[in-house]
């Protein structure tokens, strides 16, 4: 399990995060939700090393992930950051074998099992058809389809995604989602920040909402709805529609 | 622009480069003032003959003239697909961002200081290419500027510190340099023993990058995913960028500010290679050994018995080529991109 412990993070004396505290349940799917700048990337990327944690303390399974080596961390726990500005014009499955840099040793040659695992992670992604493709020609969505297999190739537990559907077309988002369910039905821990309310509701397990660098809310998608909390920080009113494939929530 | 990805097509490059650099090491060793011919080198090689005329000429000129520009070839071009790896850059090179000349002003520096030790000389280059690099990385990833705003501050560090060269020179005028050929950059007057810190130096530095080329293409990812894939993103940087200015500085040494190589040789293997730093940085080195050979060969008879230095060639082939580069929108973008 990962675990928050009255962490926060200041930049030049401005706080972005006060004290958060918060456990990520184990083969859950938990969707961080908030007014944009609330803090929501700042909190996911004290993982990755790219926002410094001022004081508090992060546990995974009771170790101080802090602690940890970049490379350490790299093989506990997969980060996917928000919309890439750097396309590279490698090949698709150069990329992808990317994933498995965190595992190579100091001779930097890949095993059997790192081909296999950069297989399975292309063909879960369904993006086998593009291997020699350079990213750059790529469409947005199978872009970004690609570099989820680059962070599935790291074959963690753990999988962080900071706004993984921004600017995918209904049916990629659609689509990424299933991808995410599927991964919680093989009992990996899922950790994302998404926009789209709607999907957000739909797909979690557990809802955190955010706002002025706090949690406010951390509770199951239902309890959160009957607690006027979305209505607070985002100034919507919500509705509920039912059919056999589950529930779909409106705001406006 | 085509790109030969497949292996197959992939191995046959690498081996006509090998070739070229064959034919250019030989063909150096053969022609200049005075032409050999190939059946005297072979026998003068192989049968270790040194002291006839040829065997003088091939081991005191003809032979550290091929290993300097050989090794100006590698140092160079290596140094600018790391440089332009380590600053997302496809503008940067050792002499487009001033880095030569850092080195340049050093090497000076170090001549003015201890006129009768030439041994520290390559020290003092590579530590004048190392602050300089560190300087321009440091501005371009401070101050968050532009790709050709790093090029601009490339130009004004290079036009400052050709400026204290040229100080050195006034002040200094026993100073025992000829500074129109060391600006320009040149391979006449090496001996073996000159050469030798530098070149091990260089190769040195070479297998190391090597070691880091897949860091190299991770760290072209961007900062956020190399830092997800566990790499430690500073610590990768400054070891990549001490490598590029041990490579630069070294050639620096001894054979000026050579231009242009860092820049066009990278330029040419991304466009056979693409991005990937495994096979750029062995085929940039292969290319850039080759060409400096071919201009320093192409200075000494073209215009026979007047030599022009390598550098002169390499600024009318290379000055052009960045032109063309400007233009084609290529300039000023992320290799990434």
């Amino acid at each position: 399990m990962l675990e928050y412990r009255h962490v926060s993070v200041s930049c030049r004396r401005t706080p972005i995060l006060k004290d958060v505290s918060l456990s990520f349940p184990t083969g859950k799917i938990t969707t961080l939700i908030g007014p944009n700048g609330c803090g929501k990337t700042t909190l996911l990327q004290c993982l990755n090393g790219m926002s410094t944690v001022t004081s508090g303390k992060i546990l995974l399974d009771g170790v101080d992930y802090l602690k940890l080596s970049p490379r350490e961390r790299a093989q506990r726990l997969s980060f996917l950051p928000q919309v890439r500005t750097l396309i590279p014009s490698l090949p698709v499955k150069t990329l992808v074998e990317h994933g498995r840099f965190p595992y190579l040793g100091f001779s930097r040659k890949k095993t059997k099992s790192d081909a296999d695992l950069v297989q399975a992670a292309m063909d879960f992604t369904n993006v086998n058809r593009y291997a020699l493709q350079p990213v750059d020609t790529l469409s947005g969505g199978t872009r970004q389809r690609v570099f989820f297999a680059m962070t599935l190739a790291q074959d963690c537990n753990i999988i962080v995604l900071d706004e993984p559907t921004t600017y995918l077309d209904l049916e990629s988002q659609r689509n990424f989602l299933d991808m995410l369910k599927e991964l919680r039905r093989q009992g990996k821990t899922i950790i994302l920040t998404l926009h789209d309310l709607n999907h957000a509701f739909r797909i979690s397990d557990h809802i955190a909402v955010m706002k002025g660098s706090e949690i406010l809310h951390f509770e199951t998608p239902d309890q959160c709805l009957k607690s006027d909390i979305i209505e607070k920080v985002f100034h919507v009113k919500w509705k509920r529609f039912e059919d056999q494939d589950g529930a779909y929530y409106f705001f406006e | 622009m085509v790109q030969c990805t497949n292996t197959k097509s992939r191995r046959n490059v690498i081996l006509f480069l090998c070739l070229l650099l064959l034919f250019s090491s030989f063909a150096g060793i053969l022609f200049g003032s005075v032409s050999l011919s190939p059946a005297e080198v072979i026998r003068t090689l192989l049968a270790g003959d040194i002291h006839s005329t040829a065997g003088i000429l091939i081991r005191t000129v003809r032979i550290p003239r091929v290993l300097g520009g050989l090794f100006a070839g590698i140092g160079l071009a290596c140094a600018g697909v790391i440089l332009q790896g380590v600053m997302n850059n496809s503008l940067a090179s050792p002499n487009t961002i001033g880095v030569n000349s850092g080195s340049g002003f050093a090497v000076m520096f170090a001549m003015m200081l201890f006129p009768a030790n030439a041994s520290v000389v390559p020290f003092f280059a590579f530590g004048g290419a190392f602050l300089t690099s560190l300087f321009v990385f440091l501005l371009a990833y401070l101050g968050d500027s532009s790709r050709t705003t790093i090029i601009l501050a490339g130009i004004t560090i290079s036009s400052f510190f050709n400026a204290g060269m040229n100080a050195i020179k006034l002040i200094d005028s026993e100073i025992s340099i000829n500074l129109t050929s060391f600006m320009v950059g040149s391979l006449s007057g090496l001996t073996l023993t000159s050469l030798l810190l530098p070149c091990c130096c260089i190769l040195a530095a070479f297998f190391l990058s090597l070691l880091l080329a897949r860091s190299l293409n991770i760290l072209g990812l961007g900062d956020d995913i190399a830092g997800s894939l566990g790499m430690r993103v500073p610590l990768t940087r400054l070891m990549l960028l001490l490598l590029a200015s041990i490579m630069a500085g070294c050639v620096v040494s001894y054979a000026g500010l050579l231009s242009f190589i860092g820049l066009i040789v990278p330029h040419i293997c991304r466009q056979l290679f693409g991005n990937d730093a495994r096979f750029l940085l062995p085929c940039s080195a292969l290319l850039g050994g080759s060409f400096v050979l071919l201009c320093d060969l192409a200075g000494r008879v073209l215009f026979a018995p007047f030599e022009l230095p390598a550098g002169i060639l390499m600024a009318f082939i290379g000055g052009p080529f960045f032109l063309y580069l400007l233009l084609k929108k290529k300039g000023g973008r992320r290799i990434h991109a």
